[in-house]
């Protein structure tokens, strides 16, 4: 666990405490560390400006467990809160008196937590039949000009982000089934409520109704109150939504932090699709149709759906870059097509790797990706490697990835642009450009991280038989793919005057490949001449092939030659090596008898070995 | 029972911020400072989960130290 205190002693206690939270997020932990964190001496703790967080808390109840709970949820993600509990039920007070204890506070974020029936008087309820439809409108009226007032003053006389609650609309009315034959029930009362607080500050740059009533009725009404709690301590919020109305505030406060998630890195197999493509194929792999393919088909339009919102999607994921790709172009259920991914890395990589390669290529930072993979393995590896991502919990059933998903509150923006629902397609076109200019850089960057070593001998007694062996098995990579035996392989290597016999071991740090390149070097007079140049299939595209040639030609030029010719004679299989010469600026003189010879003049032209291949000379 | 102990044990623990070792029948509301009125809601809520017992009003303001809450506890049939 990293940490910016600079106090190590009380950083690690910090971090002590927060890791038996991060266990075992009970109340009774979240409690325990709450109070633990509070006895520590933070004021020793030099925390950077961005990393703190003021938060005040003004309610009508007993509001100490939500702010327990949103403190330690700031610690976890490495902020520093400060909070401030106005007394109890005297928040207007607070609000009016200018010189009150809020305004020296000074709070970043000021959670209004008011619930309506302390606005309403105590008999409101019994009493609510008796009003008229006048006088109901009329309280209406009256509570939401109640809070306008407070919140305008408290606008007026602070920079803090205000957050008020709306109200939780009540499962129960008097009247029953009849609740909404008559033109204002109880719960129609309460909806009237709601609707002008969020009209009264649709447009308002500074204060922001949380949503209340939606997240008690995803948590259940009937448990949003635990009735001893609420008799014996006026605490409104029973312990199992606490942590549901803490989360919901976190988002706020992320988002003001800018600790908002802007990218979702997808794993392919049994996160885009159900199966593994390698093993199942594109037609076996489980995406609509049947009962989990259905799952996966709405867990992709979720996602879209983040798309559309202008969260960035990308791929890591393990698989062959061609299967994969056919699906996702040519699978008649995919929602997902190439043109919503940013980027994608498709290939057999280290995932940590392609993460970081993301989010250079995406130009945004670890912390602001999501990572989602099926495979618990991967998950840790990426947790360990990379903090900073934000790795879901993906359940084992893709019947609730959707749930997993809409439960992470990590996107939020105080403000959403046109061009922020765009933004996944700007990022599609960029990648289009890059594409083509970047190819050789990624390459390149991948060839760096090979680690690849050459080693280049000439041939001897103990490497003759596997030389023979690659002059005589070699085809693609083989220039002239002239035959020779074991015995003429060592007349060649006892006649060091005539010939030059060249070997080329390759290692990186995946492990040793051995003797893989050969070439056969004929010195005439001034003009040495490649007779034969060939290398193992599986070490083409490194660069290597380059080196063992820039060898040839340091050593020509050591002894004297000018010219150094190379020979191309073209067979039913070696086509991919016709443009060898002329890649590294060979000119071509002329073709004799099926031969092709190209040249180079040594006085002018060189070969360099590239920098990713380290070479030694045996 | 040893298992009620060691159940009790760890929430006076963890709610009143003691080292295990440090709970014992005469710590109390008087001489532990953590035990503010906050803590005592707290203890009651998570004992009452824990055993699965509800305590009278009378209960809760008699309870002044770990050896008051045990008692109560056998009271209502939780064996201590």
């Amino acid at each position: 666990m990293r940490s910016y205190l600079r106090n190590e002693k009380t950083g690690s206690q910090l971090n002590k405490i927060l890791r038996v939270v991060r266990k075992e997020p009970t109340y009774l932990n979240y409690w325990n560390a709450y109070r633990r964190i509070q006895r520590l001496d933070l004021s020793s703790v030099t925390v950077p400006e961005e990393k703190r967080i003021r938060i005040a808390v003004l309610s009508s109840f007993t509001v100490d467990p939500l702010v327990m709970y949103i403190d330690i949820e700031c610690r976890l993600i490495e902020l520093h809160p400060e909070t401030y509990i106005a007394p109890f039920d005297q928040y207007p007070q607070e609000i009016l008196d200018e010189n009150s204890a809020l305004y020296s506070f000074n709070p970043d974020i000021a959670i209004l937590a008011v619930h309506a029936e302390s606005l309403l008087g105590d008999n409101f309820l019994p009493r609510f039949l008796t009003f008229t439809e006048e006088e109901k409108r009329k309280r209406q009226k009256e509570i939401i000009k109640h809070l306008e007032n407070l919140i305008s003053e408290l606008s007026s006389r602070t920079n803090a982000l205000i957050l008020v609650n709306n109200f939780i609309v009540p499962t129960f009315s008097p009247l029953g089934i009849l609740d909404n034959r008559i033109s204002i029930g109880l719960k129609t009362f309460y909806q009237g409520l709601n609707s002008r607080l969020s009209d009264l500050f649709r447009e308002n740059r500074q204060v922001y109704v949380v949503d209340f009533d939606g997240l008690a009725a995803k948590h259940g009404k009937d448990r949003c109150i635990n009735p001893e709690m609420y008799y014996r301590g006026s605490i409104l919020i029973s312990e199992s939504f606490l942590p549901v109305v803490a989360n919901e505030y976190m988002g706020y406060i992320k988002a003001l932090k800018n600790l908002n998630r802007k990218c979702i890195v997808l794993d392919l197999d049994n996160v885009l699709w159900g199966g593994i493509l390698g093993e199942d194929g594109f037609a076996g792999i489980k995406l609509g149709g049947d009962p989990v393919g259905k799952a996966y088909v709405d867990f992709q339009k979720l996602l879209l759906s983040y798309y559309n919102r202008g969260i960035i999607l990308a791929i890591n994921s393990k698989n062959n870059y061609e299967d994969a790709y056919k699906v996702i172009q040519e699978h008649p259920n995919m929602v997902l097509r190439e043109k919503h991914f940013a980027a994608m890395r498709i290939n057999w990589k280290d995932k940590v790797e392609n993460m970081v390669e993301l989010a250079e290529e995406l130009n945004i930072g670890l912390d602001s990706m999501v990572f989602i993979d099926d495979s618990p393995q991967e998950r840790e590896r990426m947790k360990q490697a990379l903090p900073q991502v934000l790795v879901l919990d993906l359940p084992r059933s893709p019947f609730h990835y959707c749930e997993a998903l809409q439960n992470l509150n990590d996107f939020n923006t105080l403000v959403i642009s046109e061009e922020d629902k765009k933004r996944g397609d700007m990022y599609y076109a960029k990648k289009k450009r890059r594409a083509l200019m970047k190819m050789k850089g990624s390459l390149e960057e991948f060839l760096r991280s090979l680690d690849i070593k050459a080693e280049i001998r000439y041939a001897d007694s103990f490497t003759i038989p596997r030389v023979t062996s690659l002059i005589n098995r070699t085809n693609q990579f083989n220039l002239t793919a002239r035959r020779y035996n074991q015995a003429q392989v060592e007349g060649m290597c006892s006649q060091p005057d005539r010939f030059q016999v060249y070997t080329m071991k390759i290692s990186d740090r995946f492990g040793d490949e051995g003797i893989v390149g050969v070439a056969i070097v004929r010195k005439e007079k001034e003009t040495w001449v490649i007779d034969s140049f060939l290398m193992s299939c599986r070490v083409i595209g490194r660069g290597v092939e380059t080196a063992l040639l820039a060898k040839i030609v340091e050593d020509a030029k050591a002894n004297g030659a000018s010219v150094l010719i190379g020979e191309y004679i073209p067979t039913p299989k070696n086509q991919p090596t016709s443009n060898f010469y002329r890649d590294h600026n060979f000119k071509r003189i002329c073709q004799k008898n099926g031969t092709i010879r190209w040249e180079l003049d040594l006085k002018k032209s060189t070969v360099n070995i590239p920098d990713w291949v380290k070479v030694s000379y045996g | 029972m040893a298992s009620n102990e060691k159940t009790l044990k760890e929430i006076l623990a963890k709610v009143l911020i003691l080292e295990e070792n440090d709970v014992n029948d005469a710590v109390s509301r008087e001489n532990t400072e953590s035990w503010d009125s906050l803590a005592h809601l707290m203890l009651i809520t998570e004992v009452e989960s824990a055993f699965g017992v509800t305590f009278s009003d009378e209960d809760i303001i008699e309870i002044k130290t770990v050896g008051d809450l045990k008692s109560k506890l056998r009271k209502l049939g939780v064996k201590l």
